[in-house]
């Protein structure tokens, strides 16, 4: 019998028990569908945070408290660095073009009867060129207010537009932490930096912040939460950390473990794809599972079908069809079942994907490889889990069989 | 010619030990082509496991069959699959017809295997359903045929590769005075032309219908060219 009569005989066979074969395929298309939209999702949160920390430039280096190892171990990180820090770091590395350390926390800030809960950002003027930030009316404080210690605010888009509505801030006062804190300047928006609003953020000097808000509490000076640097150009990045990190070493007094880690876009990257991917690898691999179950599943009603159809195979097997006749018919129906079911589950994996693309900033998308990979997969399923029952059809005694009416 | 089947001193055992059963105990047979015979005996004596043997759906346990001067026992599956596709037409006391399919469909399912083309396929069908006088129930299912219906679907669907021996077990035995009279008509005329045809059969009035009555007992052959005079007084020995 050739192949295309094989697969008449199958789909003939299959619409003969839709509801069978809709319940078989169902495990099928559910593993189908998590795998594509697990995998989409881990690359699209992937792609996300890439693109976030592009965004940043290439020439952005950052700087946090504790070592490596410490980051790993706790969330409860030392208070190492200081407004000191970055002022060393600013005059004496040659590398580095712009420092803008940040402290920040949320805080309750009011205007009149309006109130709300948001990001207060202390940090120096250098902010502006490191993080490619630029105000969109009045003016960003300057280096003078950082010295005074003024209570001056820029005001994120957002808050901006949540106080004051069209009406314009500049020149009014409104209260952070019941301190009344002059408007001088209105951001542009910025959109969000891995899933921060920082259109909801405003804006004080670091020294402001360290001392009528935070309050000092590192025991090495001024504590910031971490600085960025801008290094003078993509060369001099790798520099700018090797001069960088041995600056804190020798103020810190470093002798056995860093108390801080300089990273570089690049190490920043990594760091994200590394997470990334093993969250894609975790999802892939939960979706991969109920993929398995469901070849279990075929099995499973392949082998009930097997039974019921006894008969059947040995009347068919007494007119003149071969052990390879039965085992190609069982075969077919297995990766016919698992194949319709793997387009299935794709398209619907795809349409899942799109959701959450519409719905979320993940960057969501189906590559082709998935999809190759999610249908070749269960065709495989197919295949692996449909041999065993295949071939005990194929071996049943004919005369047996039809004993079985 | 050679004939159709020549069994040689052939063994049928089933278990082992103490338990072991022989079905057929040292049974040689020649059945030549054209022949039309009925096998007879009491529950038990080995018919059916000899029809199987026949019939290529078993292999004996020792001895020689010969099918149409091949021997069988060297064949291997797919070639035994092949002689039953080819050679043989099979009809069953329980008709075997698959429920899904209708009687043109049934009938077509051994050509399929055949690997005869489509069309062909059909047509053969048509002819060999006509041939039994279902002409008008092409395109009924098994549940919409009467019992003697049917069975001619299936002798229609054993005749349709154009077999050497046509073989049936207890093929009326499921059926009532009437339609049996009818089948038996039909394996007269396949018979008349050409095709060997072995019966199984519990009934005198069938086994007189055929030219030669073999009578198996406790797997051996015991009587081989009853008459049917030598049948009415083996019956009334027998009751
Ligand atoms: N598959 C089997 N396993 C064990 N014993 C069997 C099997 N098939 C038949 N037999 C035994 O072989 C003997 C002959 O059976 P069978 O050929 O069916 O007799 P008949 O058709 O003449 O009634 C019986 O004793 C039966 O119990
Ligand atoms: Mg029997």
């Amino acid at each position: 019998m050739n192949i295309v009569e094989s697969v008449k005989m199958a789909v003939k066979t299959l619409t003969a028990n839709k509801l069978r074969s809709t319940l078989t395929m169902l495990g099928i298309i559910i593993g189908n569908a998590s795998v594509i939209t697990m995998v989409g999702v881990g690359q699209g949160a992937q792609r996300y945070a890439s693109e976030q920390f592009e965004s940043l430039g290439p020439n952005v280096l950052f700087i946090i408290p504790g070592s490596e190892e410490a980051q790993n171990r706790t969330l409860d990180l030392p208070r190492t660095l200081t407004l000191e820090d970055a002022k060393a770091i600013a005059s004496q590395v040659p590398t580095v073009n712009a420092v803008a350390p940040q402290l920040q926390t949320q805080q309750p800030i009011t205007y009149r009867n309006r109130r709300s809960s948001s990001l207060v950002l202390g940090t120096t003027p250098d902010f502006l060129t490191v993080r490619d930030f630029a105000v969109e009316r009045g003016r960003f404080f300057s280096e003078l207010d950082v010295q005074r210690r003024t209570q001056v605010v820029a005001l994120g888009a957002d808050v901006a537009r949540k106080f004051f509505g069209e009406s314009d801030p500049i020149g009014q006062q409104i209260r952070i932490r019941n301190l009344s804190f002059q408007v001088i300047g209105v951001m542009e928006s910025k959109g969000a930096f891995l899933g921060n609003n920082q259109d909801d953020a405003v804006y004080i000097p670091i020294t402001t912040m360290s001392s009528r808000i935070t309050g000092n509490t590192s025991p090495y000076g001024t504590e910031v939460t971490f600085i960025s640097v801008n290094a003078r150009n993509e060369a001099s990045v790798n520099a700018a950390q090797f001069q960088i990190t041995n600056l804190l070493r020798l103020r810190h007094k470093v002798t056995t473990e860093d108390d801080f880690t300089v990273r570089t876009q690049k190490d920043a990257l990594e760091i994200v794809g590394n997470v990334t991917n093993a969250l894609t690898l975790m999802l892939a691999a939960i979706a991969g599972i109920s993929l398995f179950v469901g070849g279990i599943g075929i099995m499973n009603i392949m082998l009930v079908s097997v039974r019921e159809r006894t008969h059947e195979i040995g009347l068919r097997k007494a007119i003149g069809a071969s052990q390879q006749d039965i085992l190609v018919q069982f075969m077919i129906e297995a990766i016919i079942l698992s194949a319709i079911g793997g387009v299935i589950g794709t398209g619907i994996g795809t349409a899942g994907v799109a959701l959450v693309a519409a719905t979320t900033p993940l960057k969501a998308g189906v590559s082709t490889t998935a999809i190759l990979v999610a249908v070749g997969v269960s065709g495989g399923i197919g295949l692996f889990f449909g041999v065993f029952p295949a071939r005990q059809a194929a071996k049943l005694d004919p005369i047996v069989a039809l004993r079985s009416a | 010619m050679q004939p159709v089947i020549r069994l040689e001193h052939v063994y049928k055992t089933y278990g082992v030990g103490d338990t072991e059963v022989r079905a057929l105990n040292d049974v040689s047979l020649t059945v030549e082509t054209g022949e039309y015979c009925a096998i007879m005996g009491p529950s038990g004596s080995g018919k059916s496991t000899a029809m199987n043997v026949i019939g290529c759906l078993d292999r004996p346990t020792s001895g020689r069959y010969y099918l149409d001067g091949v021997d069988v026992a060297r064949l291997s599956d797919s070639e035994l699959a092949h002689i039953r596709n080819r050679k043989i037409g099979f009809v069953f006391q329980q008709f075997h017809l698959l429920p899904q399919l209708t009687a043109l469909e049934n009938v077509m399912l051994p050509m399929t295997y055949a690997g005869v083309p489509s069309n062909e396929r059909k047509e053969r069908a048509v002819v060999a359903l006509t041939r039994v006088g279902l002409a008008n129930r092409l395109h009924n299912r098994p549940n919409q045929l009467s019992g003697g219906q049917q069975q001619r679907v299936a002798i229609a669907r054993a005749i349709v590769n154009n077999p050497v021996l046509l073989l049936a077990d207890e093929p009326t035995g499921a059926l009532d005075s009437h339609t049996t009279h009818e089948v038996l008509n039909i394996f007269s005329e396949l018979n008349a032309s050409g095709i060997t045809v072995v019966v199984v059969t519990h009934e005198a009035d069938v086994a007189r219908q055929t030219r030669r009555i073999i009578w198996f007992r406790d797997g051996e052959v015991l009587h081989d060219h009853l008459t049917p005079e030598d049948l009415t007084q083996m019956s009334m020995v027998l009751s």
